[in-house]
């Protein structure tokens, strides 16, 4: 009996040797795990996977742990993170989101911008992150919509150079037209509406976000331009959603206005001879609407987690070369500068674009009353009802809404 | 005292599904008619208590009222012309020929598919110039985008998908009418039609009670259909009430006035059944 009893006693010593062993082994290199949630579940995925990595390289003592989740589904698992525990380290929010988390307390306020330059920032994203005058988040990009034209049909047509104007732009889609073959298709309402809307001088809500203004003439002569392209001029097909993607991908189509996400399909696509340009000025405003990614961080981290937390968000910005290679216009002007940058010939064309973005706006409410000039145009495009009328209703539904807060 | 053992004893059989349905159906019930009293922002740490103020702007929200209308118009369109087709297809299975299972399972296929399996296949058919329906029968409609089309368009598709569930319903009750009432009424010379109407209605009056009040509920919460294929578009002509609970509570949070939508749903549905079985019930029992 004794020296079983001893064997298994020095069995159990052994083992239990082992185990600290083996603790103390996984404490030494055992790094600060941050957690990063994004929903770049297209190329820009990629692009990001290769900025974490090459970071975990660089700082042996943290260890970012990406997670994508897509966009659809991004922002309900990111809310129920905030709201009840289990929120990531790092995240992404769209700009227009700041104003709502940052209202209720979520976001981990950034009162000093260490180790960035905010000289280096273009003037206008800097307005990015900020919510009542304090810096919740920091915008590693920005993805102004863009033309994207057909070089071949372009030069069968006899246009020399993009159009920049209504003028020319009718002009040009007229020569582009023919059967078979649309010199515009609208490929997305959201973004093609809101700059139409920009450029005439409307938006969604009053200055002080209090009513919205998108009853105004303004907005009405916006979606009469827009609508006249089908009507009028005949240049463009009635909306159809994503076949007006595929027809430009095919070749059938002279022109669309899309962000720079889509560089990557379209340089896959086999055949397709594209370029890209600034958006023409359809109205009395030069701009064009844009958003940004923001780098943001929970409320509720430890200050030893914030830390490693900000020194991964100064990393990404200072890597957004990288990033503008598979995904967005990098904002950090010692980056647009650079000759590295300049040899993407796609993306150089949105960045010019840069000094007159227009952001959707700063508003708490920005996410509830987002959808309602949409459903307003696409009803208008479809000759459901006279684009005053819809904007009409559009705006009341937007008023009701804010007067529920 | 022998009462009082079996007493407990229903009670510990009882305990395991109270529990369950204490625990997650009969509290969240009262805590979100608490929620629904708020003005709750999934994020807000003190929500305010807002009394019936969530009630009222949904009655005065137009856009609650179209998804009540709409929700309406979906059950009109499906309730009925589903169970009729149900019940159809049940008196053909119920004959006698061969293959009939092969048929059963046919029908029945679809109930077994989630509605996001049905909506994509369906978004294929329905598709404006791919579309095998436009192919088919050499239509020029845009089903979808429509707003005159995009609904009907949901029911039939939820027809189609949903035939199949009370067939076998109201196949059971049609194999449970007793054979000697059929002999019965053929031997005093009942057409076909007059031994259904006199013998074999009365008998799943019942079974079609059940099968209505069931599928009404069933198209009162209709979600999946329109926030996979139209999300309420266009114009809102596909906004369902159960979409628009959704559309604010889970796409803009606010959970209060997203949990007052749901109790007024509750209240129309209440009513609806309770006058289908004041309609129905009765007459059933006689």
């Amino acid at each position: 009996m004794k020296p079983l009893s001893h064997f298994l006693l020095a069995a159990l010593l052994s083992f239990c040797a082992l185990q600290g062993c083996s603790r103390a082994a996984a404490s030494t290199d055992k790094a600060l795990e941050l957690t990063f949630w994004n929903g770049f579940s297209g190329p820009d995925g990629k692009a990001m996977e290769g900025i974490v990595k090459s970071f975990n390289r660089e700082h042996p003592g943290i260890h970012v742990k990406m997670q994508i989740i897509p966009w659809g589904t991004y922002y309900d698992k990111l809310t129920l993170g905030l709201a009840f525990g289990g929120a990531p380290d790092v995240f992404i929010l769209h700009e227009a989101r700041v104003a709502e988390y940052a209202d209720h307390g979520a976001l981990s306020p950034i009162d000093s911008m260490d180790g960035l330059d905010p000289k280096d920032f273009a003037p206008s994203v800097l307005q990015v992150g900020l919510w009542k005058g304090r810096r919740y988040g920091i915008p590693l990009d920005c993805h102004p919509l863009g033309m994207y034209y057909n070089v071949d049909l372009f030069r069968q047509a006899g246009i020399g150079h993009p159009p920049t104007n209504l003028a020319e732009f009718v002009d040009d889609a007229k020569k582009l037209t023919k059967p078979g073959q649309w010199g515009f298709a609208m490929t997305d309402i959201h973004l093609v509406g809101s700059t139409f809307l920009y450029q005439f001088g409307a938006n969604l809500l009053s200055p002080d976000f209090r009513r919205s203004t998108l009853d105004s003439p303004q907005a009405t002569e916006a979606v009469d331009t827009l609508l006249s392209f089908s009507d009028t001029y005949k240049i463009s097909p009635p909306p159809q959603g994503n076949d007006a993607w595929m027809g430009f991908q095919m070749g059938k189509i002279g022109m669309v206005f899309q962000g720079t996400w889509m560089i990557d399909s379209l340089d896959h696509q086999k055949g397709l001879n594209y370029a890209a340009a600034p958006v023409p000025t359809f109205g009395p405003v030069k701009t064009v609407w844009a958003g940004s990614h923001t780098l943001c961080m929970p409320a509720t981290l430890s200050a030893e987690r914030r830390m490693a937390a900000w020194q991964f968000i100064t990393y990404l910005s200072d890597h957004s070369l990288d990033w503008a290679k598979g995904g967005q216009v990098p904002v950090r002007l010692s980056i647009l500068d650079s000759p590295e940058f300049d040899k993407l010939r796609i993306m150089r064309e949105f960045a010019k674009e840069l000094p007159y973005i227009h952001y959707e706006p700063f508003a708490v409410t920005a996410n509830q009353v987002a959808p309602f000039a949409d459903t307003a145009i696409d009803a208008s495009l479809n000759h459901i009802d006279e684009p005053e009328a819809e904007l009409r209703d559009a705006s009341r539904r937007i008023d009701n809404v804010l007067r529920r807060q | 005292m022998r009462g009082r053992k079996e007493t407990i004893g229903a009670w510990l059989f009882l305990a395991p599904f109270l529990t369950l349905f204490v625990l997650f159906v009969l509290s969240p019930v009262f805590y979100g008619f608490w929620i629904s009293l708020h003005n709750w922002h999934i994020l807000s740490k003190n929500a305010i208590f807002v009394g019936l103020r969530n009630y009222s702007s949904a009655i005065n929200d137009d856009l609650f009222r179209i998804s009540l209308v709409r929700t309406g118009y979906f059950m009109l369109m499906v309730v009925p012309a589903g169970n009729i087709l149900s019940l159809l297809l049940a008196i053909g299975l119920n004959q006698k020929y061969r293959a009939t299972t092969l048929y059963k399972i046919c029908f029945y296929t679809p109930v077994l598919l989630s509605v996001t399996v049905v909506a994509l296949v369906w978004r294929w058919m329905y598709s404006h110039d791919y579309g095998l329906i436009n192919h088919y029968f050499h239509t020029d409609v845009r089903w979808l985008e429509d707003p005159k089309s995009a609904m009907p368009a949901l029911a039939l598709m939820s027809i189609w998908w949903g035939a199949g569930g009370n067939m076998l319903i109201y196949l059971a009750g049609l194999k449970s009418v007793p054979k000697e009432i059929h002999e019965a009424a053929e031997l005093d010379g009942a057409r076909p039609w007059q031994r259904f109407w006199y013998t074999t209605w009365p008998w799943i009056r019942p079974i079609t009670l059940f099968c209505f009040v069931i599928s009404l509920i069933g198209a009162s919460q209709v979600f999946g259909q329109s926030y996979i294929l139209t999300q309420g578009n266009p114009a809102y002509s596909t906004l369902t009430v159960i979409l628009y609970m959704y559309q604010q509570g889970f796409g803009q949070y606010q959970l209060g006035y997203a949990s007052a939508v749901a109790y007024l749903l509750f209240l129309c549905v209440f009513t609806l059944t309770l006058i289908q079985f004041k309609l129905l019930a009765p007459r059933a029992t006689k």
